[in-house]
């Protein structure tokens, strides 16, 4: 785990890579890798290199970036795990290829000798990195298949800035700071920014599952090597092999398989834990795993929720004495919210109205002296328990029969505008005939912070209307789901996993842990997890999420596979003083103005 | 002592189950302190193999429920046993006439999908639980047996063996390579039956990179060794892929031409989700031949985990691909860790099974 950067002066006429600016980027990342840090330059200088290091696996100096293969051909600057290197790396050497360390980096420039950019589909882990092909002269740049780790570029039609954190790039002094509306206009309607926009108008984001080529001409076209819709679609004519076994058990082997890579490690692994399905599923399939060790775990309280039901501590800590994991429970009051709120703010790389959660856990961990934590991030999506998953096909098929109703609209508009009358707090209740009609617009609808229509009201109307014209995010939706998954919960599944998790959920944990000198581990955010159980998720759908947590040898708790479904929450509304009438959705309008002011400071 | 075995088929069968049970049938044979093995199959389908002494084969059980149980009930009546084996869990209903005689040892053996998943049959859901212990060909088929079945006995793990002698390397039969069409090519190459239920071979997994492995190798011939019902499907499958003519399907198979055939294979491929074991692994190895198995079933065991060959995850194609081409470029050879498979470590195997159970038994 690390923060990486690049810089490639590629047209002739841009002056050489200045060391300045790349120690000013690297530096930046200083929290992401405390361990080591290094950087390297090509002799003409049009090169240059740069890494701070988390150390994890093969903590000695030979796993040190950025770093050469054995034949001096290959530079990379890597950040991420690959879970699979101790596979790849023996069948690499079966072929000849040399090593001089046991890092999994140097496996990355050993596969890319041999396969090239085909080398990413063979990757199991999280990963974002750039290649130096000495030989031909060019830069290989890819990203994990969903977005785990981070990675953006400032590309000026001279020079290639690649960086893990948008405010790193800026912090290198070469890349203007101005707002991209269109981002801004993503963020207040998502509550994050959707990639491959970025706050910052020249930074974009190398997308998820995407992997290109820079040379002397620029940046090739990106090849996208995973889809989460093309995985939905093709799992659709492999249901012929669900029924050889039980659906409980592909769950437990996929998922222990998943776990048992993501638990690879040279320095000890613990976990998040809450009072909910997915963290507790896996801290149960860990301590299973042979030979491991006793997990540390831990959970957040807050005196704000004590004695009520969004509460986790009690449950948790409770669950956590019956396994046998090593427990702590870590109360985080206002004060320390207060005091930490600068640092948190000036952690989180671009405006985000989650990820508070994630910066006192992730602090929490780190306490306990962890550099790793599994984390059930992604349970939601995988197993559908969102309520999306059930109201979008709703919304849509209704609306699309109301379509073939005459009056319908007009009818319906009537009963919704009542509706509003009586049920105050949501503001979005009125766009439901607007948007609902397709996956896209019923997305939006269902995640959206602001509705389109609301935007001047922070924007202003000229920025509102120059920022929804660049963004076309009903048009950016719809263009997820390409190849059409063609079943509501592919779609669902695909959206989920695209937009809120990849842009809001894995952004935050990445900022938000980093900011601690801690690495995330999601297991259940795995793309060949998602290959192999998406027939059997098609098959059971919202059943999926009790399947995994029976799959524990003994399975969950009652209480906690029963226990109502509540977010990973904190009290902010307490906390930084946000209006307490009107609903969650007005606080959290308050809270992304806040954090846009003070967060991203223009 | 004696020992009697229910079963699908042995001498006289094709496939993975029948060679298994020749193979039980042979290592029961020398067991110390078995005096006498009598056989009961239900199906005979060519000419039998030359049975051991100490073994009675009873051929006139073959051919239908009625015969099968007719046998049985004589042979019950004629000789008490100290040791049933059931070759298969679909003939745990056999347990209602077997039970007649008490004091007796039992054992069910399960091979793979047949054992992954509860069987409809109520009667043989009831009678798993008065098993003694129970065998299975992989850990992966004991897990998942034990998974559903929550079989509260012993249970053991006996993989399959190989006999070395029977295979070997040699040089391509030329008849075969004529008849196939092979000359100057290279050959990837998977065995097994085609029918719709047994669609987890890996056949549809290999055609869809057959276009991809051609972009780097024009010499590469897809040989699907075997017949059934689904051929037509994986046929058309080829001609819309635009490989059709990089694809052999050779047909039914005999016993007498199959070591020839693994030895005009450069590669054997099975990236497979249903195979309890993999008997063709193991066949093709003590070929020379180099092995891709899945990661996902059985085969990952006969692959000793890895040490005999290549495993991949059979829903990345990506994978299926690499393991190809690493592969191809691997010598042939007989990895010496076949050894372990061998017929007498498997003797060695049985004969430990038998003496704890029927120890266990003995005492109770």
């Amino acid at each position: 785990m690390c923060g990486i950067t690049a810089i490639f002066a590629y047209r002739l006429d841009a002056p050489p890579v200045a060391r300045e600016e790349l120690e000013a980027i690297s530096e930046r990342m200083r929290l992401r890798g405390p361990d080591a840090s290094g950087t390297w330059f090509s002799a003409d200088g049009r090169v240059g290199l740069g890494s701070r290091r988390l150390a994890i696996i093969d903590l000695s100096a030979d796993g040190n970036q950025p770093m050469l293969d054995t034949a001096g051909e290959l530079v990379i600057v890597f950040n991420g795990e690959i879970y699979n290197y101790r596979e790849l790396r023996s069948r690499l050497a079966a072929g000849g290829a040399t090593f001089h360390s046991t890092s999994d980096t140097e496996v990355l420039l050993q596969l890319y000798r041999r396969d090239g950019e085909r080398m990413v589909e063979l990757l199991r882990g999280m990963f974002a990195f750039a290649i130096w092909d000495r030989r031909t002269q060019r830069m290989f740049v890819a990203r994990d298949p969903y977005g785990i780790k981070p990675l953006y570029y400032a590309d000026d039609g001279h020079t290639i800035r690649l960086a893990s954190q948008v405010k790193a790039l800026l912090a290198g002094g070469a890349v203007s700071r101005t707002r991209d509306v269109a981002g801004v206009a993503g963020f207040y309607l998502m509550g994050s920014v959707p990639e491959p926009l970025t706050i910052c108008e020249s930074i974009r984001a190398v997308e998820a599952g995407t992997s290109f080529f820079v040379d002397a001409g620029g940046r090739s076209d990106p090849r996208q090597y995973y889809s989460v819709a093309g995985v939905f679609r093709n799992a659709l004519t492999q249901q012929a092999t669900i029924g050889l076994v039980e659906a409980e058990t592909w769950m437990r082997e996929f998922v222990a398989e998943s776990l048992r890579y993501h638990l690879v490690s040279d320095v000890p692994v613990g976990a998040f834990l809450s009072s909910g399905i997915d963290s507790s599923t896996l801290v149960a399939l860990a301590m299973s795993v042979p030979g491991q060790e006793p997990l540390r775990t831990v959970t957040l309280s807050f005196g704000e929720y004590r004695n009520l039901a969004d509460d986790e501590a009690p449950l948790a800590r409770e669950f956590a004495n019956n396994i046998g994991t090593q427990h702590v429970t870590r109360n985080i009051t206002r004060s320390e919210f207060l005091a930490d709120l600068p640092k948190l703010l000036d952690a989180m790389d671009q405006p985000t109205i989650d990820g508070v959660n994630t910066y006192f856990v992730s602090k929490a961990a780190a306490e306990q002296g962890l550099k790793v934590a599994i984390s059930g991030l992604g349970g939601d999506e995988l197993f559908g328990s969102y309520s999306s998953f059930h109201r979008l096909p709703l919304m849509v098929g209704a609306l699309d029969a109301l379509k073939r109703i005459p009056f319908g609209r007009g009818i319906a508009l009537g009963a919704l505008k009542l509706l509003r009358a009586w049920v105050s707090g949501n503001p979005k209740t009125e766009g439901v005939l607007r948007y609902g009609g397709t996956y896209g617009g019923a997305y939006l609808l269902q995640r959206g912070l602001y509705l389109p229509e609301d935007l001047s009201e922070v924007m202003g109307l000229d920025a509102a209307n120059e920022g929804l014209d660049r963004l076309q995010i009903i048009d950016r939706i719809a263009r997820i789901l390409e190849p059409d998954p063609n079943t509501p919960f592919g779609r669902v599944a695909t959206l989920e996993a695209s937009l809120y998790m990849r842009n809001q959920l894995l952004r935050d944990t990445d900022w938000a842990s980093m900011a601690h000198s801690l690495e995330v581990r999601t297991p259940l955010v795995d793309a060949s997890l998602l290959r192999q159980l998406a027939p059997t998720l098609l098959s059971r759908r919202a059943e999926s999420k009790q399947l995994f947590a029976m799959s524990p040898r003994p399975p969950l708790p009652d209480a906690l596979r029963r226990r109502k479904k509540t977010g990973f929450l904190v009290p902010l509304r307490e906390w930084a003083d946000l209006p307490s009438d009107g609903g969650l959705i007005v606080a959290m309008r308050r809270w992304a103005e806040t954090v846009i002011e003070r967060a991203m400071p223009a | 002592m004696k020992a009697l075995l229910l079963c699908p088929d042995a001498y006289g069968g094709h496939g993975g189950i029948a060679l298994f049970n020749r193979e039980l049938i042979a290592a029961l044979a020398t067991c110390p302190g078995i005096s006498e093995v009598v056989v009961i199959p239900r199906l005979i389908v060519r000419e039998t193999e030359p049975i051991p002494p100490a073994v009675t084969f009873c051929r006139e059980a073959a051919g239908g429920k009625i015969r099968f149980m007719r046998t049985l009930n004589r042979v019950l009546g004629a000789k008490s046993f100290d040791l049933v084996i059931y070759g298969h869990i679909h003939l745990l209903p056999a347990s209602l006439l077997v039970q007649t005689q008490s004091g007796m040892a039992s054992l069910l053996i399960t091979h793979g999908i047949e054992a992954w998943k509860a069987p409809k049959s109520v009667v043989a859901r009831h009678f798993i639980n008065s098993m003694s212990a129970v065998v299975s060909v992989s850990n992966l088929t004991r897990e998942r047996f034990l998974d559903w079945s929550k079989f509260p006995g012993r249970s053991y793990v006996l993989p399959n063996a190989v006999r070395l002698e029977d295979f070997g390397m040699r040089p391509r039969n030329p008849e075969l390579t004529r008849r196939y069409r092979l000359e100057g090519k290279r050959v990837l190459l998977t065995l097994g039956r085609i029918v719709a239920a047994e669609r987890y071979k890996g056949f549809d997994e290999v055609l869809e990179i057959m276009p991809a492995l051609l972009r780097e190798h024009r010499d590469i011939v897809y040989m699907i060794g075997g017949d059934g019902s689904d051929r037509p499907r994986l046929e058309k499958k080829a001609a819309r892929l635009g490989v059709a003519d990089h694809v052999v399907f050779t047909g039914h198979i005999p016993e007498s031409e199959k070591a020839d055939l693994y030895n005009l294979a450069d590669v054997y491929v099975m990236p497979s989700r249903g195979e309890g074991f993999g008997f063709v692994f193991l066949e093709a190895a003590a070929c020379g031949v180099p092995v891709i198995a899945s990661k996902h079933d059985g085969g990952r065991e006969a692959l000793l985990g890895g040490r005999l060959g290549l495993l991949v995850d059979p829903s990345n194609p990506a994978e299926i691909e690499a393991a190809i081409n690493e592969s191809l470029l691997r010598p042939k050879r007989i990895h010496p860790d076949l050894e372990l498979l061998s017929f007498q470590s498997f003797e060695r195997n049985v004969h430990a099974i038998v003496r704890e159970i029927l120890g266990t038994a003995q005492r109770a």
